[in-house]
This record gives C-alpha cells, sequence and structure tokens, in this order.
C-alpha cells in the first residue's frame, strides 16, 4: 500500500511520575523521534493517562489536523482503551492509535538508562513505521438468534434447558434416543443420599416437555452445523417412529401382540422388549416406537399386527425421515457419556458367564429385581470389581479415573446389604476415592456395614459353574485371595458417548487427549469451548457425578444466557481477509484454520469474519500471499519489525515476538515485578506467533536482528505441535538462507510463569552474543533478496 | 482363601531403617534411574500400586516380595533388597502381568534385566537353585548349540531333594515316551555360527 501524503503522526510519551522517566530519558527519545518522517508533533506529560494529558492529545489532534496518534506509556492492556475513548472523542478513529509499552516492557524491567533509552527509542520507531500504515477500522455488531440448541437430553440437557427456557429464550433439545432421560434414568438411587433417581428425575422431565419454550425432537440427531457464533443454523435428522405422537395413548396393547422379542437397550440388554416398545414406563414423549431392525413388517414385509389392536389409529408404517432447519444463536453439547465395553480386559471373561455384569446392568437388576442371570436365586455374595480400564496407560483402557466407580460401588454395596439379608458384599478397590461433600462418611457407612473392601486390583474373574471366582492380590496383607463368588459387578471405564468424535468434527470444536470435549480453560472458562456459542456441560467433558453434572448445566445456561442476553454481539474488525485475484484454492488454509472460518467459495476460499478470531495463523500459510490480516496487515507488521530491529546500535539486537493475550500479559507481570532482564531484547506484539512466516524473520535479520523469539500462549489456537512445526520449518528455511537455526527459539508460557520466559530472555542474550552479530554482507544480501522478492509479488499482483 | 507364608522375610523394623537411610543419602533417585534405563524399566515411575501384577503371578507363594512390592522397593531405592530377593529369579516369565498391568509396565522384561544385574553385583539369592538352573542351561546352550534336557536335569537334580526327583521322573517318563528326551548329545547345522554370536554378545554384556 502506498503511504499516504497526509500522513500527519503525533507522538505522545508518559513519564508515569517518574516511573518511565527515571530510567527511559523521555526528552532524549522526543528528539529522536522529531527526526522520523511524517512526526507532525511529539511530546511529553508526567501523566498521560490523567485527564490534562488525554486534552492535550485532543487538542493536538485538532491543532496540527493528526491522523495518526502513538502513546509510548505503560502496557497496552492497561491502557488500550482510555486512549482509544479520547481518539474517538477527538473524531479520530480509534484503530489510528498505536501504543507502545515503554514501561512494563522496558523502565521497570532495566537498570541502565542509556540502553533502555536506546531501546525505549526503538521500539517507538517501530510503532511510528507501523503508524503510516494504520487503517480506519469498524467493529461489526450482529444481532443474535435468541435461541438455543440443546443436544442430549440427559439430566445435563435437561436442567440446562429448563434453567433457559424459564429465563425466556427458546430452547430445542435434541435427544437421540426415543424418550429423554438419559442415563440418569436407569439408575436406581443416588449416592450419598439414596435420593430415587426416576423420583428426582421424571418431574423435571414433565416439566421439560410441558414447558413452552422448549421443543423436544426425540429419535433425532444434528446432522450439519453452519453459520457463525449467535446465528448457527443447524439440520436435525428425526428418524420417523411410526407411531404418531399425537394418537399414542401409551395403554401398551401394541406391545402385548407385537410377535417380536428382542434385548432392550434401556435394560442393558438383560430383559427382552417388543419390536414396538417404550423404553420405560415414564418415558417422554410418552409413546410408543417401532424398531426398524426388527420389526418383521420392515425386515419381511408381514404382519403389521400392532397396527391393527391399536385403538387410537396411532401406528403409522408410512412416516418418513423428515429434517429440521433451526436457527440458533448458542449451542449446547451434553451428549454425556458410555461405559466401555468390559471385554476389552480380558482377564474379567465378560460374557463369558451370565452372572459377571456391569455396574449399569446391576442398577437394571436391582430394579427388576435382584436375581442371579444364571439360576434366578438371590445372590448373596457380591463383588465390586473397580476401575475396569480405568487409570490405564494401556491400549485396552484409558487414562483417567472414572470418578463415580467407587461410590457407585459403595452405594450398590450398601443397597445389596440392605435389600438381600446375610448379604455378602466385597468391593476390589485400586484407591477409593471419596471426593465429594458427603462421600466420606458415605464410605464410612460401608465399612460399619462390614462390607470387605480389598485393596488391590481383581487379577482374574473366572467362571466356575453356578458361581465365579475372584482371584487378587491383597496388597495391604501381600497374600494372595481366592475368593467365590454368586455374582460379579465390573465398573467399566467411563468413555465419551458414542459419536462424540463426528458431533466435535460437525461443531469445529477440539476433543482432548482422553477424547472428551475440550474447555477453553480448565479451571476459569470451564464450559465454553474454542467456538464462541458452542458450549458444553456434563460428562461430555468429563466424568462426573450428578450433582456436579446438574451444577455445571445451571453454570452452562448461565453463561449462555450472557451471550444471548446482549441481543448483539460485537465482533472485532481484527480478522483475515482476501486479497481478491490471488486465490487459488489450494485449501492449506482451510484445513489450518482453527476455528474454520474459512470455507471453500466457487472461485476462491470466503472467510467469515465473524468466526475468525484474528490469529493469523493461514497468513504465512497462504503461498499466493491472497490473505492479510486486518490491524496486522503485512506491510503494518513488516514496517514495524524493520523499525524495532534497525533503530539504534545495541548488539546483539533480539527481537520477541509476543503473542497478544497471554504471552504479553505474562512479560506485563514480569516488569511489575521488576524481573529484569537484558535490554538488548525488543518486543513486538502479535495476535499470535502463528501470524509470522520466513518473510518476516528475513526482514528481522537484514535490518539489524540478531536472534528472534517466538512466545506463544499456552492457551492459544497456536501451541503445541503447530507451533513447532512452524519453528522447525522455519529453522530450516533460515538455514536455507545461511542465517544459523540457533537464532530462533520459541517456547509457550502461561500468565504468571514470566520467569520461564525472562530466563529464557537472559540464555538467549547470551547464546547470540556467543555466537556473535549477522554480518554485514549477509544482511545485505537478505535486503537484495527482499527487495527482488517484493518486486516478484508486486509483478503478480 | 489361600494362605502363603513368604520364607524368611527381614524384620519390618528393618525394612523402616532401611528405607530411612537411603532416601537420606539421595540413592532413591540414582536406583530408579537406574532402573529406568534397563529393559522394561522405563515406566516403573507409571506404576500406581494397584496389585494386579501380584495378583496375577503364577508363582508369587514361591517370593519373598510379589512383584507390586518389588516396584515399591525399587521406586525407594532399596537396591540390595530388590537384587538380593527370590522374587527375581522365581519370576517363571509368563508375561501375564505384563500382559494385564495397566500401565503397561513390562515387568516380566525388567525381571530379567534384574537377573543380570544381581549377577553383575554378586547379589544373587545364594540358597536357591534358579541361578544354577540359568547358568546350567546357558553352559549346555553354549556347548551344544541348544538344549540337552537329560543333561540339565542332572546338574540341576544335584542340588534338589528327593521328592522333586520322582516328580521330574515321571515327567521325564513320559518325555522320553514322546520321543522329546535325547540322550545323546544333540548337534545343530552351523554350530560355530552361533558360538560365534554368544561370545560376541557376552563380550557386549561385560
Amino acid at each position: 500500500m502506498e503511504i499516504s501524503e497526509e500522513t500527519r503522526i503525533g507522538v505522545f510519551i508518559c513519564h508515569c511520575g517518574g516511573n518511565i522517566s527515571d530510567t527511559v530519558d523521555v526528552n532524549d527519545v522526543k528528539e529522536v523521534v522529531g527526526s522520523f518522517k511524517q512526526v507532525k508533533v511529539m511530546d511529553t506529560f508526567e501523566y498521560m493517562c490523567s485527564n490534562p494529558g488525554q486534552e492535550m492529545i485532543k487538542k493536538a489532534i485538532s491543532e496540527y489536523k493528526l491522523n495518526r496518534v502513538i502513546v509510548a506509556s505503560c502496557s497496552p492492556r492497561m491502557h488500550l482503551d482510555t486512549f482509544r475513548e479520547a481518539m474517538k472523542s477527538a473524531g479520530i478513529n480509534p484503530y489510528l492509535l498505536e501504543m507502545v509499552n515503554i514501561r512494563e516492557h522496558c523502565s521497570w524491567v532495566h537498570d541502565d538508562k542509556k540502553k533502555a533509552t536506546s531501546k525505549a527509542k526503538a521500539l517507538l520507531r517501530g510503532a511510528v513505521e507501523r503508524a503510516r500504515y494504520l487503517e480506519p477500522l469498524t467493529p461489526n455488531s450482529l444481532k443474535v438468534t435468541k435461541s438455543v440448541l440443546v443436544i442430549g437430553g440427559g439430566i445435563a440437557g435437561i436442567y440446562s434447558s429448563l434453567e433457559l427456557a424459564d429465563k425466556g429464550y427458546q430452547v430445542y433439545m435434541v435427544e437421540r434416543t426415543p424418550s429423554i432421560g438419559g442415563r440418569m434414568a436407569q439408575l436406581s438411587k443416588t449416592f450419598p443420599t439414596f435420593d430415587c433417581s426416576a423420583c428426582i428425575l421424571t418431574p423435571k422431565m414433565v416439566s421439560v416437555s410441558q414447558h413452552p419454550k422448549i421443543k423436544i425432537f426425540t429419535n433425532a440427531e444434528p446432522i450439519a452445523v453452519k453459520g457463525s457464533p449467535g446465528n448457527y443454523q443447524v439440520n436435525i435428522r428425526i428418524k420417523p417412529r411410526y407411531v404418531d405422537l399425537e394418537k399414542c395413548t401409551a395403554c401398551g396393547e401394541c406391545a402385548k401382540k407385537c410377535p417380536v422379542r428382542r434385548p432392550s437397550s434401556f435394560e442393558e440388554n438383560l430383559i427382552q422388549e417388543k419390536a414396538i416398545y417404550i423404553p420405560f414406563k415414564q418415558a417422554i414423549p410418552n409413546a410408543y416406537t417401532i424398531d426398524k431392525e426388527s420389526c418383521l413388517f420392515f425386515t419381511r414385509g408381514v404382519c403389521r399386527i400392532c397396527e391393527r389392536f391399536c385403538k387410537g389409529d396411532a401406528v403409522d408404517f408410512t412416516q418418513e425421515e423428515k429434517i429440521a432447519d433451526l436457527n440458533v444463536g448458542a449451542i449446547i453439547v451434553s451428549t454425556g457419556y458410555n461405559l466401555m465395553d468390559p471385554k476389552l480386559v480380558g482377564q474379567y471373561s465378560f460374557g463369558l458367564h451370565p452372572d459377571i455384569v456391569t455396574s449399569l446392568q446391576f442398577e437394571r437388576l436391582m430394579l427388576q429385581g435382584l436375581h442371579k442371570l444364571s439360576t434366578g436365586e438371590v445372590p448373596k455374595k457380591v463383588a465390586f470389581i473397580l476401575c475396569v480400564g480405568s487409570r490405564s496407560t494401556a491400549t485396552n483402557g484409558v487414562g483417567y479415573c472414572c470418578k463415580i466407580g467407587c461410590m457407585v460401588a459403595i452405594k450398590q454395596a450398601l443397597l445389596l446389604d440392605k435389600a438381600v439379608p446375610g448379604a455378602e458384599p466385597w468391593i476390589f478397590y485400586t484407591d477409593v476415592r471419596a471426593h465429594g461433600k458427603g462421600y466420606e462418611g458415605f464410605y464410612a457407612k460401608a465399612r460399619e456395614h462390614l462390607t470387605t473392601f480389598i485393596r488391590g486390583r481383581a487379577a482374574e474373574v473366572i467362571p466356575n459353574g453356578n458361581t465365579v471366582i475372584v482371584k487378587t492380590e491383597d496388597t495391604i496383607l501381600g497374600e494372595q485371595i481366592e475368593e467365590p463368588f454368586d455374582l460379579v459387578v465390573l465398573s467399566p471405564a467411563l468413555i465419551p458417548n458414542t459419536g462424540t468424535k463426528e458431533l466435535a468434527e460437525m461443531l469445529g470444536i477440539d476433543l482432548g487427549p482422553d477424547d472428551f470435549f475440550l474447555e477453553v480453560h480448565h479451571k476459569l472458562r470451564g464450559v465454553e469451548t474454542k467456538r464462541e456459542g458452542i458450549y458444553i456441560t456434563g460428562c461430555v467433558q468429563g466424568p462426573k457425578d450428578i450433582r456436579e453434572t446438574t451444577m455445571e448445566s445451571m453454570a452452562t445456561a448461565s453463561k449462555v444466557a450472557t451471550f444471548l442476553g446482549k441481543g448483539r454481539i460485537s465482533v472485532s474488525p481484527e480478522v483475515a481477509f482476501l486479497i481478491s485475484g490471488r486465490c487459488n484454492l489450494c485449501g492449506i488454509c482451510i484445513d489450518y484454520c482453527p476455528t474454520k472460518a474459512i470455507k471453500k467459495g466457487e472461485k476462491e476460499v470466503v472467510i467469515d469474519s465473524i468466526s475468525c478470531v484474528g490469529c493469523g495463523i493461514c497468513v504465512p500459510l497462504c503461498p499466493r500471499e491472497a490473505i492479510d490480516l486486518k490491524h496486522c496487515t503485512e506491510s503494518q507488521l513488516i514496517a514495524q519489525i524493520r523499525g524495532v530491529s534497525e533503530e539504534g546500535k545495541t548488539s546483539p539486537k533480539i527481537i520477541v515476538f509476543l503473542e497478544k493475550m497471554t504471552a504479553y500479559g505474562s512479560a506485563d507481570l514480569g516488569g511489575q515485578s521488576r524481573r529484569s532482564y537484558p535490554p538488548e531484547v525488543r518486543v513486538v506484539g502479535v495476535p499470535s506467533t502463528g501470524r509470522l512466516g520466513i518473510k518476516h524473520m528475513l526482514h528481522a535479520f537484514a535490518a539489524g536482528a540478531d536472534g528472534v523469539i517466538f512466545i506463544e500462549g499456552d492457551d492459544s489456537l497456536f501451541r503445541g505441535d503447530q507451533l513447532r512445526e512452524r519453528v522447525i520449518q522455519l529453522k530450516k528455511d533460515l538455514d536455507k538462507f545461511g542465517i544459523e537455526p540457533l537464532r530462533l527459539q520459541s517456547t509457550t508460557t502461561t500468565l504468571p510463569e514470566y520467569e520461564k520466559i525472562m530466563s529464557l530472555f537472559d540464555s538467549f542474550v547470551e547464546r547470540i552474543s556467543k555466537i556473535g552479530p549477522l554480518s554485514q554482507e549477509k544482511r545485505e544480501e537478505l535486503r537484495k533478496y527482499l527487495a527482488g522478492e517484493q518486486y516478484a509479488t508486486q509483478c503478480a499482483a | 482363601m489361600q494362605h502363603n507364608v513368604p520364607h524368611e522375610k527381614d524384620e519390618p523394623s528393618e525394612g523402616m531403617k532401611l528405607v530411612a537411610s537411603l532416601t537420606s543419602k539421595g540413592d532413591r533417585s540414582s536406583f530408579v534411574k537406574e532402573v529406568m534405563k534397563m529393559l522394561g524399566g522405563e515406566n516403573i515411575l507409571d506404576c500406581i500400586q494397584c496389585g494386579l501384577c501380584a495378583g496375577s503371578c503364577p508363582t508369587r507363594f514361591a517370593m519373598d516380595y510379589s512383584p507390586m512390592q518389588i516396584i515399591k522397593m525399587m521406586h525407594l531405592g532399596m537396591r540390595e533388597k530388590v537384587l538380593s530377593s527370590s522374587t527375581i529369579w522365581v519370576c517363571s516369565t509368563c508375561y501375564t502381568c505384563y500382559t494385564r498391568c495397566p500401565r503397561a509396565i513390562n515387568l516380566t522384561t525388567l525381571m530379567m534385566s534384574l537377573r543380570n544385574l544381581a549377577i553383575k553385583e554378586n547379589l544373587v539369592d545364594k540358597n536357591g537353585v534358579k541361578p544354577k538352573f540359568h547358568r546350567s542351561f546357558f553352559e549346555i546352550v553354549n556347548k551344544y548349540g541348544r538344549l540337552h534336557e537329560p543333561e540339565l536335569f542332572t546338574r540341576i537334580l544335584k542340588k534338589s531333594d528327593l521328592r522333586s526327583l520322582f516328580h521330574n521322573a515321571a515327567l521325564g517318563w513320559r518325555l522320553w515316551r514322546k520321543g522329546k528326551l535325547q540322550i545323546r548329545a544333540p548337534k545343530i547345522e552351523q554350530s560355530n555360527d552361533l558360538f560365534n554370536i554368544l561370545e560376541k554378545t557376552s563380550e557386549e554384556e561385560s
């Protein structure tokens, strides 16, 4: 872009009451800045952020007809908004302001006045160069659709839905099975209070079905999600039920007559149900469903007995699959968990004997009337084996704790003790984890009831006629044990529900290493995902019990209400944009975009400025330089890099690129604690270090840099493998240009870890001093190369 | 309940003393590091002491310490006790513990590595026959290029009691009838190549 001839820059340097001026010679800086091109006015003031300071800027703007303002003071994290407001009231676009941090990144971290002053000059030079290319920008504002899609109708989805519907938002609940209720509907009683699970759940299910603001889709799944935060378009596939919801009264005549029997999935395959079925009596919607897989009409074209016997004419074999299109502002994912297949842990013989069951099957057995599946007798001696597949790094298990297994086993042992006279529950545990309120007391209660606790992971379960033998080591006694049992209950690991991965892909959000959905921050943003407007709740985020789930669901509802409640969302204008005419649809940017903001268009890619978070990862990846980033354009960034690298004669010169949120904040924190580091280190803030490519490295080295550091936030979109791969590639590229790869270094940091990055500054400066400065010939060579390159790009354009 | 009486366990108080003294000397981490460099010992710090290995072990009854305890003792730096335990020699290398271990610790291979170290340090269980068995096995292979069962039996039986002699005689008879037991010393092709390999590997070991 051409530099506008009318560019008029004003530079204002703050003393910060001595915080800056004690270490940086502000008057010296002022003089040097005055010699920079297009700087029409420069001034210093005791407190630039104070009202008189702001007035001074405003006055200068009108007096000198300034169209670019640079404020050299504290961190922009502190006062960017203050000065932007001042710009607005002076009638200038706030994006024409550039701030230079000469406090946290300069005066507070250096002692040598001369060197600190020289560094301040360099930082200001970069800002002035960059300011020439600044453009006015306006934030987008978008109207939000005030409705929510809740995926999954278990207790998590139910709680979030009720909370949001009560606040007045329209809720669409999508449930894959014929009834809402989820796992909780299958449970007998809940720990540690022995509340009957159905008794506390079903009233909530009824509330959901009767709420005027909630619409339930059962037998339904989302198949496509489009749009952007605040305005998502979702397609829901509704499978036919073959029974008319309006007409069915759930009288059950059809099921009495249906000749087909098949295992009931609600009953965990322990008992049979008919091909026309209702999962459980209190199901919502309270209507029957035909199972297409086993119904004789669908498999062989005969029968239709149910249709004949239905008094209300509710059976309808002509129903077809429907697609519903929904417009929602936000999406809550609450798809819950599944149990790991205990067959994976071969030594427990699951499936080889009817009296080896899962904990969930035991729940159903208790409700059906406790009996042995082999003989029908009441089991007395029952073994509860914990951690089946949990806390494992082997291939047939998962690495995390299921969190509920211990309490479930203790609850089941106590229920068994109550239900069966002379019962003998044994619990084989690895470690008992009784972490919640009232849980330790619950554990104590089980011991009082003489539940036998054996500390040792069960080694083997051996079917033996009517009994099942459990072999293990009691690790406290140091002895091997072999005991026969009437029934063995396995407590399998909790895993994400079937289809979680596909759903994550559809929504464009991340799964963690445990395959559960990943929240933005473990503690502070626990229900948000990396895509704005998409939230998670319940076991889809990780194993948890009912109490934790309902609490989290209410938190999620609150977050969604805050997001939708504003009515409009303001979207930052600092987003990627396409330079038309260059894109050839190679698709690299589409693959790498962390928020799926780039889509394939007809002739070139289309960038959705609402979904884009402005990380800039796509910019250096584009082989045709067809993408650029607003407020951090190639020309702005290169000008700043050149300015910062060129100014001054210190050696070595180290340019540090800080990701603007966490890494920059971390360096600010280091400044606040006055952790000093070598003044050779000069800082450039970038949206993310993913914004940087080889071109920027070459410009830095050509202009005078001797080493470059990338520091990325640990919570950023460009961390881990991506950062590593990029830096490895850059090192290889640098090597090709004859620059030692050791001159580039990268790391990630969290906000409080400033000590880590500061000590990296120390050691890196030491390293570069040893390697020595880059030779003038090399710099000249790079300059020539870059000039040629620029010419080539211009030609291409 | 099947009980087993571990033979000749040390007094617990001595064990406690040993732990305390070793920990203070910092031997704790050095032994862990040493073990982590051995085959099979790479991830011993992953152990969560669940006891699945001990419960699964078919020769647990004859061990002075359970496999789980051996790992714990390694964590605590109890070098001598680990290397002079009968556990490492009693292990029948059936690999059940490794197959079932939820933390994927290759305890079986580690037992073999510990045997090598124990021999090197001359810390073998001096009363046991196990090192004798292993030595005889290797000597016979070194002699003929493969195992010669009758010679192994005669070498081992010298050390065993009468009851096991009868037990083994019955087994020997069964093997004999199936033609698995050859009185004549076996021969293999290119035995010299094998001897060269054995020589080289034992050189590398030492």
